[in-house]
C-alpha cells in the first residue's frame, strides 16, 4: 500500500519534473536556439548572470521546488531500481536509510544555496 | 501484518537489463532506466557545484564553470545529460499516459492467437520517439552553434 503511495508522488513529481526543468533546460542551454528567435538571455552561467537571477525571489522558489521534486523522484526512482534486487527486509531498511540521509543531506544544501544568495 | 512480499527476482542483476522476447517498449524501459541512473549521478555534481562551489563566491564560481565548459569530455557530458533529459521526460509521459490507461488502444476478446498489451505496437510510441530524435538535434545544433 505504502509503495502505491509511493509511486503515485513518483508520477506526479514527474510531471512537475517536466514542466520546472523544462523552464531550467531552456534557461540555461538553449540560448543560441533563442539568440535565433531574437532573445537574447547572455552567458547563462556567467557569474553576473547567475546573481541576478539569484536575486530574485521567483527563481529561488523555483530551484527549491525543483530541488526538492528532483531528489524525492531521483532517489525514490534509485530505490525502486536497487530493491528489485529484493534484498531481505534488513538490507531494505539499509538502503532506505542511506537514500534518505544522502537526499536531505542535499536538500539542505540545495535550500540552503539559493537562501544564502538572494540578498 | 502480514506483508506481500514481492516474487523473487531470480535473475538478479540480469533481470535489469534481459528484455526477452518482449518488444520496442522493454527496450524503452532500460533504456529509461540507464538515463535515469545516468541523471542521477548528474544530479549528485551538479548540486555540489550549484551550492558548495557557488556560495563561496565569484572566483571559485568561475574557475568551476572554467574547469567545466573548458573541456571537451564534459561539453559531450553535458550533451548527454541534456538529451537523457529529453528521453526521459517525453518517455516518461508516455508511460504517465498508458499507467493512467489512455493511449493503450481499446481491449479486444482473447482469441487466439492472443495479443498482449506489451507485445502490442503502437503508433503513439513511433511519434513520442521521432519528438525525441527532433528535440536532440535542436539542442545539437545549440551545442554547436553555442561555441563548441
Amino acid at each position: 500500500m505504502r509503495n502505491t503511495y509511493l509511486q503515485l508522488v513518483q508520477l506526479i513529481t514527474g510531471i512537475l519534473i517536466a514542466v520546472l526543468l523544462g523552464i531550467h533546460m531552456v534557461t540555461q542551454h538553449l540560448d543560441a536556439v533563442l539568440g535565433f528567435f531574437g532573445i537574447d538571455i547572455g552567458h547563462p552561467t556567467s557569474w553576473s548572470s547567475m546573481i541576478e537571477r539569484s536575486r530574485q525571489g521567483i527563481w529561488a522558489f523555483i530551484y527549491i521546488a525543483l530541488l526538492i521534486f528532483t531528489l524525492y523522484h531521483a532517489f525514490n526512482g534509485l530505490r525502486n531500481i536497487v530493491l528489485e534486487l529484493t534484498p531481505s527486509a534488513r538490507a531494505e531498511r539499509v538502503v532506505t536509510g542511506i537514500i534518505i540521509f544522502v537526499g536531505v543531506v542535499f536538500l539542505i544544501l540545495g535550500i540552503y544555496a539559493p537562501l544564502a544568495l538572494l540578498s | 501484518m502480514a506483508q506481500i512480499r514481492p516474487r523473487p527476482n531470480l535473475l538478479g542483476v540480469r533481470g535489469w537489463v534481459y528484455g526477452g522476447k518482449y518488444q520496442l517498449e522493454r527496450y524503452l524501459y532500460i533504456l529509461h532506466r540507464v538515463t535515469g541512473l545516468g541523471l542521477v549521478l548528474f544530479i549528485l555534481f551538479h548540486l555540489t557545484a550549484t551550492t558548495v562551489f557557488r556560495v563561496q563566491g565569484q572566483g571559485v564560481w568561475e574557475a568551476t564553470m572554467g574547469v567545466l565548459s573548458g573541456n571537451p569530455w564534459f561539453k559531450i557530458g553535458e550533451y548527454l545529460v541534456v538529451v537523457a533529459f529529453v528521453y526521459h521526460a517525453l518517455n516518461g509521459l508516455r508511460l504517465f499516459l498508458q499507467e493512467l490507461g489512455f493511449t493503450l488502444g481499446k481491449p479486444i476478446p482473447p482469441i487466439y492467437p492472443y495479443r498482449d498489451s506489451i507485445r502490442k505496437k503502437r503508433p503513439i510510441t513511433i511519434v513520442f520517439m521521432v519528438v525525441i530524435v527532433i528535440l536532440a538535434i535542436v539542442v545539437f545544433y545549440d551545442f554547436i552553434a553555442g561555441g563548441w
